[in-house]
């Protein structure tokens, strides 16, 4: 009798558990949900905003696995904030919307100018957002960019938002930047926020474009000179004060914020060549050491010295090349120095000028300096930032060419 | 009790448990808002006081071999100051680890669980609870350190597995808050090692007492050593000016682990292990508070009582009305109540018992004479 | 036909005759008779001197009337001259008729030169003459001796003075011999009953050791032992369990090894069962062992001799059951499950990467479907996102929730794994395969099941195979399904929860005094084997949780050959 009542009572506790969890089952279970892959937010009408969701469909992925590029679905509606356009919309889609796999959260320019850090607070506070999710500042609407963002090389568009970014250690023309980070670097009184800045490209195949000595210098989005088929891109950087958009930077400058932030494992750049006039000898620089960043406080400003040590090899060759002369290496080595001086000064000036903005962080570098918080805040780094002076020391350390040295 | 004892190894898992399931919830961030950036070396200040109070504890029950605390305050004060000292100790471990509980379980509700009750995610712990009081307390300590090599795994793994994201600045200002706050207030952290309670209670049931110091002393190291990973984790990932406070900061944390793209996103692992840490906890607490209960009414069984104080701590748990009442008395009150219990009231208790017997030593050979 | 006739046809009802047996249940009077009866039974009675009361005694107890395979040969019995009647009591079909034909008929029947010595029966050892009066000490002719000890040249022949005994060795196969005058009988071994030869183990396959298994007959099996052992403080004890059947039961341990408690602790368990029949070495589990309640296994069960052997040699203690070919090992742990005989004939490395193998699939075989519907239910997040498309992708067309999937595919595992035991051996493999392969994959193209799915499901039956003891493998089969419901209820919080309480009840069952997680819960230095297997000349202790009277099993520099140089001093 004992053990009847024994499993009874086990039953009655299983089905209470059930019962009692049941409705959290219904929410999160796998065959009840919608999963999202992008999720762009632009500036609605009457103080709104419009949200749209992107979603794979699950059925045009086969069991054998097609080559063919999987369909996407993008639907959008216009709500007072975020919480309110994921209700919506699950209304629409009579399935649970969820954002455990949201890979790319793109906004508009334009509403980033007016400021998003209530709704990088309301993402955060969701306990699905991914913290290593991409957040990207389209220079169009957010939808065209989602909706004109088709991977080429992959089937799968999550797998295309989970990659697109990776060239970026070795290119440094765009950074790896995440709604963790970002969310971090906005709360943080030391530094600012940035975004990767994404466009797209409407020039048609058949157009031509001119060929530009320096063509890297002015790359940004939207205004790449990249033709053919491509349609989305994403070159250049979104920079922030407070969680408002204040200015964009170009592949080079966002080059230099990577190189200080130690983030990049190897890039490309033309130098002038110092024996010929007008041509550029390109070198792969891989950096040795990480960027030195020391902070000084003169006169109550701040005054920052960057030090950073590369090693170089040459990539291009023409018909009479020597890369064997230790002194045509040195005197390229020095070229890279002047180079990679000009483009970090030039970088830092503007940020802290212009943009007034500390993307780099480097306010944490100055923490050193203070023993107390309160004095750290008294000091009030963002309005000492702008009048900050930099002295940039780069050393690069050319050693060879690739396979051919001499020719 | 009849069960066999525990060796000196298991005895220090037992302690440390202790110290490790108040880290998971929200110590380190109690920590931290109250020293920000000197947090670290405050904590090796307070840690270094807290192995000299372990010390100190350990000559106090030196002198009282194999005789907890319960025992010594009847030979203090008779049964009047047992059952007043059994009282307010249980008192202390029941409320305690109900708020752990409840805490968790706020955790468990916002990661998991959004639409569903907190009494309904109580329950599976109680009735855990229901099982484990039935079994014996050499038992209860072998799965505890069956579990614990899994926490101390997972939290060397968080803290390595975030090495990239730190940034180290965030230890500068080295003095924080002050000179002031970090070292004279700052003793007030010493409540994150309020796992010394343990010690008060475990010299019965351990097989070889002389190793007592080296319980104490590894037990304190040790919980140290832990509380460093664990707030370093938090203090170098996560921006502390911010008044932004997080429910389950370790959670957060280990969600920006990501080796490639495979291994992303593995917070639900951790809570795993760390729901199996909180169990543990939980049977720590329970055992202890149904021995002393049993010492006080001088009951001979303890299987009776193996339902009634999972009962009460799901009852005391369920007490505040949200999120913010729990956190109030966690970060306010907590902290007192547990300097005032645990080392001011049972370091006092030890000491004048001590005295009471060095009296009592000078009596007697005058007697004799 | 009458009009009456036809309407009483219709409208009257006749009741079928059908077949009906019951078995009564038993009156007073019936118990008080049966009770009467069993008394009666178990009344120990003497062999009788007369011979007719004898053969009348065992022909009524045989059931003689009946049994048709009770047979009582009486002949003539000759010795020092003098003829006697006797009778030889035996079953046909259990003894050797050549031996009892040569060796027991043969010189008792015959003449021969000794029986030819008659008339003095008595014999003289001494004689002293005093004053005209002869003194003799004269030795009595005892018969008994004499048929023993000069008549019958038989290995093993005993007097008994009980027919209890006599009916317990003749039920084994010996016969016994009833003399007229005297009031014991012989119990004489000529058993020649048919058996198993010594095969293959079946179930315990090992690449390295020996092939040989243990069979139905205990002589063989304890033989089989002794062989391994060689060693005289081998100890096997005879016990008789059961009320009816009396079966014979070897409790195995070495003298000077096993703890005297434990050695005390099962023979103590084992005398005082109060069953009937024993006719199993798993029934013998069953009731000795500590805790039925929780299905886990408290001791180990094998039939290889070598694996028994190396055991006894920690030691423990053996138990062995007549008709059953399987040994029972008492105390086990919670590593023995996990081990296998191989490890112990392999290089440490590979051992040690097999058993974390076998780890895992005790790990699998448990969690993997339970923490499925976990994720599936409750935490998607973990799942890349690519496996989640696919997931979802095959999920497209499957009319059933996760849970009910599962218990479906777990459940027709389970049908297909027993009705492959009793299918006959030309298709048995063959439905194996057919039953797995192509019903799962017909299940999977008509959109009953996802094929992710199968995977696990398939998974998880060949980690619970690779799992190397029976019942463990059976335990974990039985506690999936308590996980599957559990992470159906509450994700990883029920998991997370029943894997803390399966721990703390693991932990707190005992195997005959020793807890089951001794290996590995409390981390000790002188540990059997645990997670990790020693190389071989690290093992120089034996297990410290067995207690065994001779802790060292090797010295601590066991390869003498390697070092000469060293002094006796440096090798303690």
């Amino acid at each position: 009798m004992k053990h009847l009542l024994k499993v009874v009572c086990f039953v009655i506790i299983f089905v209470i558990l059930t019962v009692s969890f049941s409705n959290s089952y219904t929410r999160v279970n796998l065959d009840n949900i919608a999963v999202v892959v992008a999720m762009g937010i632009d500036k609605g009408e009457n103080n709104k905003l419009k949200v749209c969701f992107q979603f794979t469909n699950p059925s045009s992925i086969s069991e054998s696995g097609s080559s063919e590029t999987a369909s996407t679905i993008l639907k959008s509606v216009d709500a007072s904030s975020i919480s309110s356009a994921i209700n919506s919309m699950n209304s629409y889609l009579g399935k649970e919307l969820t954002l455990a796999h949201c890979k790319l959260v793109v906004f508009s320019e334009e509403l980033a100018k007016e400021g998003i850090s209530d709704i990088i607070y309301t993402l955060m506070n969701d306990a699905q957002t991914r913290p290593s999710c991409n957040i990207v500042i389209s220079k169009c609407t957010a939808e065209h960019y989602i909706n004109n963002s088709k991977p080429f090389l992959e089937p799968l568009i999550s797998k295309y938002y989970e990659l697109f970014i990776s060239s970026n250690q070795f290119t440094g023309y765009t950074s790896n930047a995440t709604l963790g980070k970002f969310f971090d670097n906005m709360i943080c009184q030391s530094c600012d926020p940035y975004a990767i800045l994404g466009g797209i490209n409407l020039q048609l195949p058949d157009s031509s474009q001119d060929a530009l000595t320096n063509k890297e210098t002015s790359d940004k989005s939207n205004s790449a000179s990249l033709s053919g088929n491509t349609v989305s891109e994403n070159v250049g950087l979104a920079v922030f004060r407070e969680g408002a958009l204040v200015g964009e930077l170009n592949a080079i400058e966002t080059l230099a914020f990577m190189c200080i932030g130690n983030e990049v494992k190897g890039f490309l750049i033309s130098v002038p060549n110092p024996q010929v006039e007008n041509q550029n000898v390109d070198v792969y620089l891989t950096p040795k050491a990480n960027t030195k960043i020391d902070v000084s406080l003169v006169n109550g400003s701040p005054y920052i010295t960057v030090d950073c040590k590369y090693c170089g090899q040459i990539y291009s060759m023409t018909n009479d090349s020597n890369y064997l002369d230790s002194e045509i290496l040195s005197r390229i080595s020095e070229s890279c120095n002047r180079y990679l001086e000009y483009i970090f000064t030039e970088y830092l000036y503007k940020t802290a000028k212009e943009y007034k903005s500390d993307i780099n962080a480097i306010g944490k570098n100055s923490l050193k300096l203070f023993s107390t918080i309160d004095e750290y805040e008294t000091y009030g780094w963002r309005e000492h930032y702008q009048d900050s002076f930099f002295d940039v020391s780069a050393q690069v350390n050319v050693r060879s060419s690739s396979l051919l040295s001499d020719s | 009790m009849t069960d066999s004892k525990i060796t000196s190894k298991e005895a220090i898992m037992l302690v440390v448990t202790i110290f490790v399931s108040h880290t998971i919830v929200t110590l380190p961030q109690n920590l931290l808002s109250n020293t920000k950036s000197a947090t670290l070396i405050n904590l090796i200040y307070v840690g270094i006081i807290a192995i000299l109070l372990a010390y100190v504890i350990y000559r106090l029950l030196k002198n009282f071999a194999s005789l907890d605390i319960i025992d010594i305050s009847q030979y203090l004060g008779g049964n009047v100051l047992k059952s007043i000292v059994g009282g307010i100790f249980i008192a202390y471990f029941i409320v305690t680890s109900s708020n752990l509980l409840r805490e968790f379980c706020e955790g468990l509700r916002v990661a998991f669980f959004p639409m569903t009750n907190i009494l309904s995610i109580l329950v599976p712990f109680i009735l855990v609870l229901f099982i484990t009081n039935y079994l014996s307390f050499s038992s209860n300590v072998k799965t505890i350190s069956l579990i614990f090599p899994l926490v101390l795994i997972s939290i060397v793994f968080l803290f390595f597995g975030n090495f990239g994201n730190f940034s180290f600045e965030r230890m500068f200002p080295v003095l924080g808050k002050g000179f002031a706050d970090t070292f004279i207030t700052g003793i007030g952290n010493i409540f994150a090692f309020s796992g010394i309670s343990c010690l008060y209670f475990i010299p019965p049931y351990l097989k070889e007492p002389n190793q007592m110091k080296k319980i104490c002393l590894s037990s304190v190291i040790i919980g140290l050593m832990y509380f460093l990973f664990c707030t370093a984790t938090i203090l170098l990932l996560f921006s502390f000016f911010v008044d932004v406070d997080e429910v389950l900061p370790l959670y957060s944390a280990a969600s920006y682990i990501e080796f490639g793209i495979f291994f992303q996103r593995l917070e639900s692992f951790f809570m795993l292990i760390w729901i199996l840490e909180i169990g543990s906890y939980l049977i720590v607490t329970n055992r202890f508070s149904i021995s002393i209960f049993q010492k006080i009414t001088n009951l001979k069984f303890h299987k009776p009582l193996a339902m009634i104080f999972p009962l009460l701590i799901f009852g005391i748990a369920l007490l505040p009305k949200n999120y913010s009442i729990i956190r109030f008395l966690e970060s306010n009150i907590y902290a007192y109540f547990i300097i005032a219990i645990v080392f001011v009231f049972g370091i006092a208790i030890l000491f004048l018992a001590n005295l009471k017997k060095r009296k009592e030593k000078r009596v007697k050979p005058q007697k004799i004479q | 036909m009458n009009f009456k006739q036809i309407l009483t046809d219709l409208f009257t009802y006749t009741p079928q005759e059908e077949y009906n047996f019951e078995l009564l249940r038993n009156t007073v009077n019936d118990t008080e008779l049966e009770n009467e009866y069993l008394k009666k039974e178990n009344q120990d009675t003497s062999i009788y001197t007369s011979l007719s009361v004898n053969l009348e005694y065992v022909k009524s107890k045989y059931n003689s009337m009946i049994n048709s395979d009770i047979i009582v040969r009486e002949f003539t019995l000759i010795a020092r001259g003098k003829q006697y009647s006797a009778f030889l009591l035996y079953i046909d079909g259990m003894i050797d008729t050549d031996i009892m034909n040569r060796f027991i008929l043969e010189p008792l029947m015959l003449r021969n030169k000794s029986n030819l010595y008659g008339n003095d029966q008595n014999r003289i050892i001494s004689e002293a003459v005093t004053n005209n009066i002869t003194v003799r000490k004269v030795k009595k002719f005892n018969l008994a001796d004499y048929i023993m000890n000069c008549l019958m040249p038989q290995n093993t022949v005993k007097q008994c003075s009980e027919f209890s005994e006599v009916f317990n060795d003749v039920n084994s196969g010996n016969c016994a011999l009833f003399i007229d005058t005297l009031n014991v009988a012989f119990d004489i071994e000529v058993k020649g009953f048919e058996k198993r030869s010594i095969e293959k183990p079946e179930n315990e396959i090992v690449i390295k050791g020996a092939h040989e298994a243990f069979v139905e007959n205990i002589r063989t099996n304890t033989s089989l032992i002794r062989r391994s052992v060689h060693n005289e403080n081998l100890i096997i004890e005879n016990i008789k369990i059961g009320e009816i059947t009396k079966t014979s039961c070897a409790l195995c341990y070495i003298k000077t090894l096993a703890n005297s408690d434990l050695v005390s602790e099962v023979r103590y368990r084992l005398n005082n069962l109060k069953i009937d029949s024993m006719l199993s070495s798993g029934q013998l589990e069953q009731m000795i062992i500590d805790n039925n309640l929780i299905s886990i296994p408290q001791t180990i069960s094998t039939e290889r001799p070598d694996k028994t052997a190396s055991y006894l040699l920690d030691g423990r203690v053996i138990l062995l059951v007549n008709g059953a070919p399987y040994a029972l090992i008492v105390p086990a742990v919670y590593t023995d499950f996990l081990s296998t005989p191989d490890d112990k004939n392999m290089r440490t490395s590979f051992s040690n990467f097999v058993k974390w193998i076998r780890i895992l699939a005790t790990f699998l075989s448990l969690l993997l479907p339970g923490l499925y519907v976990a994720i599936a239910s409750f935490h998607q997040e973990l799942l890349p996102t690519d496996l989640l498309y696919s997931i979802l992708a095959s999920r497209e067309t499957v009319p059933f929730p996760v849970i009910f999937e599962i218990l479906l595919l777990e459940i027709s595992f389970e049908l297909i794994r027993e009705a492959g035991i009793r299918v006959p051996s030309p298709i048995g493999p063959t439905i194996g395969i057919v039953g797995a392969l192509i019903i799962g994959q017909s299940a999977v193209s008509a959109g009953i099941v996802s094929p992710v799915l199968i995977i696990i499901v398939a998974i998880t039956g060949i980690a619970s195979f690779a799992v190397p003891d029976y019942s463990f493998s059976f335990h974990l089969r039985l506690y999936r399904f308590a996980f599957i419901f559990l992470g159906y209820c509450c994700g990883f919080l029920g998991i997370g929860l029943g894997l803390l309480a399966y721990i703390a009840v693991l932990c707190d069952t005992k195997s005959f005094g020793i807890p089951l997680t001794s290996g590995i819960s409390p981390l000790q230095k002188t540990v059997g084997h645990s997670y990790f297997l020693q190389p071989i000349w690290l093992r120089e202790f034996r297990a410290s949780y067995l207690d065994a009277k001779k802790e060292e099993k090797q010295e601590k520099i066991s390869m003498k050959w390697k070092y000469p140089f060293l002094k006796k001093e440096d090798t303690k």
